[in-house]
Order: C-alpha cells, then structure tokens, then sequence
C-alpha cells in the first residue's frame, strides 16, 4: 500500500475509519491474549456490582484499534511513533465502536493525527466517545 | 511518590504473543505474524502489534489477585472505592521481536487529588513503565494514569 504523503501532510485530511463489533468472546480473546483475566471483562455480576450493566471492554482495546487504524491506512512503511489516548465513557459487551480521525499537524518526515474512539447505533450515529487521543507517525 | 518496580520476563515473548493478540483485536496485518512479509517490509522478522508490550501480563509472573488480575498492580486498596484508567501515553522506540526478553520497570511519577464534574473526589496516581529487551535497548514507554473513584458513580 502507498500513500501521497503530501496529500496526507494536509491538514484536516480524514483517516480511513474502521469499525468494529466487540462481543463478549472477543472480550475474553482479548483478556487472554493480554494475560488480563479482571473479572470487570467478563463476570457479569462483578459488573452489576461495581455499577455497569454488563462487563467493561478494556480500554486499551482502543489503542489497539486506533494503531490498526493508522497502521492499515499508511502501510508497513510508516512506524507509530507516539499513541496516547483518555478513555471518556466506558463501553460494554456488544457495543460497535469505530474510530476515525484526522490528521492535525505536519513536519519534515512525520505528521500528528487526532483520533477518536466512538460507540455507534445500528444506522452508524454515534452514541457515546470511549476514546480521545492523538498519534505521531514517521517515514521509516 | 518515586516507588519502583521492576519485573523481568521468563522466556522470549515469542512470534505466538503477537499473532494471538492480532487475532483477538481483529488486526488482520500481516507485519504481525508473515514472516516473509515483514522481511520484505524490512523488518529483521514478525514484529509485535505495537501496544501489546504495554497490554500484556505475560512478563510479570504474578499470581491473580482476588478480581483475576495478574499484572503489575501497586498494591493500593481503599474501601469504598474502585480503580479505573484514565488513559496511557505509549512512545515507540523500536518494534519488539519475538526474540526480546523483556525488563519492565514501573515507576509512580505524581499523586494527587481531583475532583469529578459530579463532585465526587478523585485521587489521581500518574506512572510510567519502560520496556528495555535483553541487550539494554529502550522499546517502549508507557506512561499510565490511574483514576481511584468511590463506588457509585458509574454509568
């Protein structure tokens, strides 16, 4: 895959959004692929009993997600070289979260990115923000 | 304030880590787990999907805790309340390997105190996590913060 770097070097430029439906085994796939079995992710009592309605996708899933976006948009040529991102509203089991972005700032060789993290409907709406961060990618 | 720990893994992470994590996550690239793929994007092999070092538990060797958690955990209980995360700051320094051996040392940087939008008080502990492999080379830095929150105020 190749990239205009210049075209992207434009502020404002939308990143490729990608959606996705976490479920509960996709949950649990991730819990054991972390080594992270905290009952919050998949228990639903614990859950009930801390306040939710049903048990908490790990956060760190959205960076997760927002590295795959970026990576999948500009290729194996570009590295990820700084991720950050707050978690806003926690998201339960079932949930479909997307992420999209844009890009924010150019220099010589790399390029800032503002990304989000959002639970949709079934019509694509946005329902709430899981996730606010930011990216720095650079030219390997 | 300035409490160290440092964990150092049993084994090399291994080209296994990287490609179950990609499954789980839905992350179909092949960087993660196509050997030739990645030699031809110029990696020495498969590379880790870059937040999985700061993710996983695999290195810390730590029993489960009574919620089933078994990672770097700082040992802070307070009745009443629960801890979230607030969010992390990931710098990415070089990809992880299967090869690496990692050395993870946590380090809590600032503790203070906030209060909610709700009015509710919050104790906010800010800490950082640097992942060095077995010949010394810094990886990656995870900077985490914490939230501590009285039970209750979910939604």
């Amino acid at each position: 895959m190749s990239v205009d770097w210049q075209s992207i070097g434009e502020i404002g430029t939308p990143i490729p959004a990608l959606q996705r439906r976490i479920d509960q085994a996709a949950m649990v796939a991730y819990a054991g692929a972390t080594w992270d079995w905290h009952r919050i992710h998949y228990d639903i009592e614990f859950a009930k009993s801390l306040g939710f309605s049903a048990p908490i996708v790990d956060g760190q899933v959205f960076g997760a997600l927002m590295a795959e976006c970026l990576q999948d948009w500009l290729g194996p040529q570009v590295w990820v070289r700084k991720l950050s991102f707050r978690f806003k509203t926690p998201v339960v089991a079932g949930a479909t979260v997307r992420c999209e972005g844009e890009t924010s700032q150019a220099r010589d060789g790399e390029f800032d990115v503002d990304l989000r993290v959002v639970t949709v409907d079934d019509e694509g709406n946005v329902t709430t923000t899981a996730a606010v961060g930011e990216a720095t990618v650079v030219r390997r | 304030m300035g409490e160290t720990r440092t964990y150092v893994a049993p084994e090399p992470i291994g080209a296994a880590a990287f490609r179950y994590f990609s499954q789980a996550v839905g992350d179909d690239n092949p960087l993660y787990y196509d050997e030739d793929f990645a030699r031809a994007a110029g990696y020495a092999s498969v590379i880790a999907p870059p937040t999985l070092v700061c993710e996983t538990n695999q290195y810390a060797g730590v029993p489960p805790n009574e919620f089933g958690y078994a990672g770097h955990d700082w040992g802070i209980h307070i009745d009443g309340t629960r801890l979230l995360r607030g969010g992390n700051s990931y710098e990415f320094f070089e990809p992880v390997k299967p090869s690496d051996v990692l050395t993870v040392t946590w380090k809590i940087v600032d503790v203070s105190e906030r209060t909610s939008s709700s009015g509710s008080p919050l104790l906010i502990i800010n800490s950082e996590a640097e992942y060095h492999n077995q010949d010394g080379h810094l990886l990656v830095r995870n900077q985490e913060t914490l939230i501590i929150q009285p039970v209750g105020k979910a939604t």
